[in-house]
């Protein structure tokens, strides 16, 4: 899909939400979605499988939400699911995230770690972010192995990285 | 006396001679005799005669086309002498001709065979260096994916929960204090 149609889809949802009052709560459940969305081919392939029936794909979003979630948000990603869109997923909900956090006058930081922070250490981080990048920023972290070690964030286009794959691949690349 | 009788003698040894004929024998032997020497002389002569001149044009004409065919054949056999010569000359100028070429030919094979060795050489040369250069590079780079394969395990198996939080608390602390 180009950018232009995920923009509108993204901008159509953050729409509905607004017009509900309930962007700022959404926007969390969009990024767990789009997250789980990206990290599992599986989960990608049953949402674009138009044999199975709206409803029961719904059904999956729901059970991601672990009934956690607001029920405009099930909602919203079934109604990208129904419109065939469900490839353009994970980046269409990645939108709906950051403009939710913009909303709430933050920007969306993107914490990927090998390991998961504690309480104390993402409120430390996001400090440490807010002030580097001189934003107020909503914190969302990812655990994810293949960064080996260390943290990438990715505020906006600001993106820090200080990963231990990042230096591997540098070392490779040198050697 | 009758003819017959004339013509008949009875008895040889009553003759008057044992050598001579008779007269009448002599007188009639010789106009008959002179009968048929004219008869031949008017006839048979001429006929003799023409023959014996027809046969020698003949030979003088044979003779004569024996001294044409001499003279032809003297005259080709200069020809052919002639020819020999040409082609002894030719001969003679033929190996000239082609121990020039065959001078040349070896002259210029050598040079060609002596560039193209030139060229071989040169072009092992590179060979073997465009080779070493490569396999170098080969082994360089079998070295780097060994190390980088050898490194990521040893980090990976490095990376215990301290070391993560480690990075963790590092990287909270290089974002804060740079700004």
């Amino acid at each position: 899909m180009s950018d232009t149609r995920i923009e509108s889809y993204a901008t159509a949802l953050v729409q509905i939400a607004q017009a509900e009052g309930v962007l700022d709560r959404i926007k969390d459940d969009m990024y767990r979605v789009a997250r789980a969305a990206e990290s599992s081919d599986q989960l990608r392939s049953v949402l674009n499988d138009e044999l199975i029936p709206a409803e029961r794909r719904q059904t999956i979003v729901e059970s991601l939400l672990e009934g956690k979630g607001h029920p405009l948000s099930s909602h919203l990603v079934g109604l990208v699911i129904g419109s065939g869109r469900g490839r353009d997923l994970a980046a269409i909900l990645d939108i709906v995230a950051a403009r939710g956090a913009s909303a709430s006058g933050m920007n969306l930081a993107e914490v990927r770690s090998a390991v998961a922070l504690s309480a104390d250490q993402q409120t430390r981080l996001a400090a440490a972010l807010s002030k580097r990048t001189g934003k107020t920023v909503d914190l969302k972290v990812v655990v994810d192995p293949s960064v080996v070690g260390g943290i990438v964030a990715t505020v906006g286009d600001i993106v820090i990285d200080g990963t231990v794959r990042t230096n591997l691949d540098q070392l490779k690349s040198r050697l | 006396m009758s003819l017959i009788s004339l013509f008949a003698t009875p008895d040889p040894t009553q003759t008057h001679s044992w050598i001579l004929p008779e007269t009448s024998e002599i007188i009639y032997g010789g106009i008959s005799s002179t009968i048929v020497f004219a008869l031949l002389v008017k006839f048979a002569f001429p006929l003799a005669k023409k023959a014996l001149q027809g046969r020698t044009e003949k030979i003088a004409k044979e003779m004569s086309d024996a001294a044409q065919m001499r003279t032809d054949a003297d005259t080709e056999a200069g020809d052919i002498r002639r020819a020999v010569g040409d082609i002894g000359n030719e001969r003679t100028r033929l190996m000239a001709e082609a121990d020039v070429q065959s001078e040349v030919l070896l002259r210029e094979g050598r040079g060609r065979i002596t560039v193209e060795v030139a060229e071989l050489e040169a072009k092992a040369a590179a060979d073997l260096v465009a080779a070493a250069s490569r396999i170098g590079d080969e082994l360089r780079g079998e070295i780097a994916r060994l190390s980088s394969t050898t490194i990521d395990k040893v980090v990976r198996a490095t990376l215990d929960d301290k070391a993560h939080q480690d990075l963790v608390e590092s990287f909270i602390n290089s974002v804060g204090a740079s700004r």
